[in-house]
C-alpha cells in the first residue's frame, strides 16, 4: 500500500477550493498552506498562457526531509504517508531547507486572522493542536483516511482534478491515470520518488 | 523587492517568487544560526591551531566562542530543551554536527584540565587531544555540508562549499589568533599565523570566485542567487562585509606586511577584518539561498 494523488493539470482552473478546504480541515495558522495552488502567467502577448499548479507534500518515496532531520521526527509510514511527530521536532528547520516542494511550514508563535481581536471560536478550538516552535505539513488527512473518507482536498474540488489512491495497486483509479495519461511527478530529476502526479495541461 | 515588514505579509509576498528566497535560516532568529555557523566554525579552527601551537590563551578562548556558537544554536530552536534528541548521525549533518560540538568541547575541556593538573604529558592526554582535534574537524566540514545536500536550494547544492566552510573556519582560526597578538606574551610563532592566514586567506577567496562562477552558469534558482549576491538584496553584504572588509583590506595588509612589517596592532585589526569577513560570507551565501523553482516564468 503506497498512498498517493493524481491531480489533472487540465481540469484545474485555479479556484483555490483545495487550500481553503484545507485550511478549514486542518484549522492552520495564517501563514500555513499545506495545500496551495500556485498561478503563473507564460508567453508574451498575443500568446499568453495562464498555469495553475497545485502543490503540497509529496509524501516522497525517499524523502529529504527525513534523511536530514537530526531527531528522527519526520518519519516514513508503512502506507507512504510522511509525517512529523510534533513532539520529537526540535524546530531546527532543516526539512524546510531540504523539501524541494516548500511543503513544510515553522509554526513560530500562535496568531489569528483578526490580530488583535483575538482568536474567533472556531481558532480557540483548531489551533490548540498545533503546538509551537515545531515545523508542520500535510499528511494526506490521515485522520480522514482512518475514517475509511478522502483527503478534504479531493473532496472539495469541484472540478475532480485530483484522485486519490493507492499507487502500488495497478487498478486503481490513480495508477491508471498515470498509465493513461501520462502522469508525471514534479521535479523527477532530483530522485525524490513523489506520490503525487500531474496530468499535463 | 518586498515592501513588507512583517514576516506574515513578507511569506504572503514570497510565495509569488518564481524562486522564492529562503528566510527561516537567516533573517530574525535565523541570525542566531549564522551567528552560531560562525562562532563555532571560528572556535574550531582557533583551537586546532592553538592547540598545535601550545598557545593556552588561544585554547581557552577558541572553547568559550565553540560554547558560545553551541548556545547561538540552542536559542535558535524551536523547541530548545529537546536538544538532547539531535543524534541522528545517520544521514544529518546537523546531527553529526552537534555531535561533533560535543565532542570538542568536552575534550577540549578534559585535554586543558590534564595539563593544568600536570597529566597532559601522557599517552591519554593525547589521545584526548587527538579526539577533540576529530571534534573539531567535525564541526568544521559539517555546516559546509549542511548546506550542500539541500537539494532544494540550488546555490547550496554544491560539493564547493563544504571546501569553501573548511577554508573560513581554518582562516577564522589563524583571525582568532591574530587577535590575540598585541596583548599577550608571545609564545605562538606570529609570523607563521599571519602566512597561514594570507595564504588561507587567499585560497578563500579563489574558492568563492571559483564558486559564484559556477552558480553564474547553474541553473534557474542558482542564477538567481547570484543575481542577488551582485546586484540584489545580499550586494550590500557582499561587497561590503565579505570582499572590502573580509578580502580586501586583509590581503592588503597581509602583502604589506611581507615587504614592509606592520606592527601587532594592524595584524589584529587584520584578525578582526577577517573574523567580519567570515561571518559575512556565512550571511550572504545563506541569504542567497532561493527555493527550486517549480514553474519557471514571472518574476
Ligand atoms: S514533499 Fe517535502 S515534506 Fe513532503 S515528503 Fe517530500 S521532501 Fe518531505
Ligand atoms: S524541524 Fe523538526 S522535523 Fe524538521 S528536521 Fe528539525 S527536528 Fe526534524
Amino acid at each position: 500500500m503506497r498512498y498517493g494523488m493524481v491531480i489533472d493539470l487540465k481540469r484545474c482552473f485555479g479556484c483555490y477550493g483545495c487550500q481553503l478546504s484545507c485550511k478549514a480541515e486542518h484549522a492552520t495558522p495564517p501563514g500555513v498552506f499545506f495545500a496551495r495552488v500556485v498561478k503563473r502567467e507564460s508567453g508574451t502577448y498575443p500568446n499568453v498562457r495562464k498555469v495553475f499548479l497545485p502543490l503540497l507534500c509529496m509524501h516522497c518515496e525517499t524523502p529529504p526531509c527525513e534523511a536530514v532531520c537530526p531527531t528522527g521526527a519526520t518519519s516514513k509510514r508503512p502506507d507512504g504517508i510522511v509525517d512529523i511527530d510534533r513532539e520529537v521536532c526540535v524546530g531546527c528547520r532543516y526539512c524546510m531547507q531540504a523539501c524541494p516542494y516548500e511543503a513544510r511550514y515553522f509554526h513560530a508563535k500562535t496568531r489569528y486572522y483578526f490580530g488583535a481581536q483575538g482568536p474567533t471560536e472556531y481558532e480557540a478550538v483548531g489551533y490548540a493542536k498545533h503546538p509551537t516552535g515545531v515545523v508542520m505539513k500535510c499528511n494526506f488527512c490521515a485522520h480522514r483516511l482512518a475514517r475509511g473518507e478522502e483527503p478534504s482536498c479531493v473532496l472539495t474540488c469541484p472540478t475532480h482534478a485530483r484522485t486519490f489512491g493507492d499507487l502500488d495497486d495497478p487498478q486503481s483509479a490513480v495508477s491508471r491515470l498515470i498509465k493513461e495519461r501520462g502522469g508525471e511527478p514534479l521535479h523527477p530529476e532530483l530522485g525524490t520518488g513523489p506520490s503525487v502526479y500531474y496530468l499535463p495541461a | 523587492m518586498s515592501v513588507f515588514t512583517d514576516p506574515f505579509d513578507r511569506l504572503m509576498d514570497d510565495l509569488q517568487e518564481t524562486a522564492r528566497p529562503q528566510r527561516e535560516w537567516v533573517d530574525g532568529r535565523g541570525l542566531l544560526l549564522i551567528a552560531g555557523h560562525f562562532l563555532s566554525g571560528v572556535g574550531a579552527g582557533g583551537w586546532a591551531f592553538s592547540s598545535a601551537l601550545g598557545f593556552l590563551p588561544g585554547e581557552i578562548t577558541s572553547l568559550i566562542v565553540v560554547g558560545l556558537g553551541g548556545l547561538a544554536h540552542l536559542l535558535f530552536l524551536g523547541r530548545p530543551e529537546r536538544f538532547w534528541r539531535m543524534v541522528r548521525v545517520r544521514s544529518s549533518w546537523v546531527g553529526r554536527g552537534f555531535v561533533g560540538l560535543n565532542i570538542l568541547m568536552a575534550a577540549g575541556v578534559v585535554s586543558l584540565a590534564l595539563r593544568a593538573t600536570g597529566l597532559g604529558g601522557g599517552g591519554w592526554a593525547s589521545a584526548v587531544w587527538g579526539l577533540s582535534l576529530v571534534g573539531a574537524g567535525i564541526v568544521m566540514l559539517y555546516k559546509g555540508n549542511v548546506y550542500a545536500v539541500c537539494r532544494a536550494i540550488p546555490f547550496w547544492n554544491s560539493s564547493l562549499l563544504p571546501v569553501l566552510y573548511v577554508a573560513y573556519a581554518l582562516r577564522g582560526g589563524t583571525a582568532l589568533l591574530l587577535l590575540f597578538l598585541p596583548w599577550t606574551p608571545l609564545s605562538a610563532d606570529h609570523g607563521l599565523i599571519e602566512v597561514l592566514e594570507l595564504w588561507i586567506g587567499l585560497s578563500a577567496g579563489v574558492c568563492i570566485l571559483f564558486y559564484l562562477t559556477i552558480m553564474a552558469n547553474s541553473s534557474v534558482g542558482a542564477r538567481r542567487s547570484v543575481e542577488d549576491l551582485l546586484r540584489g538584496r545580499v550586494a550590500a553584504a557582499f561587497y561590503g562585509g565579505v570582499v572590502a572588509v573580509g578580502f580586501v583590506i586583509p590581503v592588503a595588509i597581509g602583502l604589506l606586511n611581507a615587504v614592509t612589517p606592520v606592527s601587532m596592532g594592524v595584524l589584529a585589526l587584520v584578525g578582526l577584518a577577517s573574523l567580519v569577513g567570515d561571518f559575512y560570507v556565512k550571511y550572504a551565501i545563506a541569504k542567497a539561498g532561493r527555493y527550486l523553482p517549480h514553474v519557471y516564468q514571472a518574476r
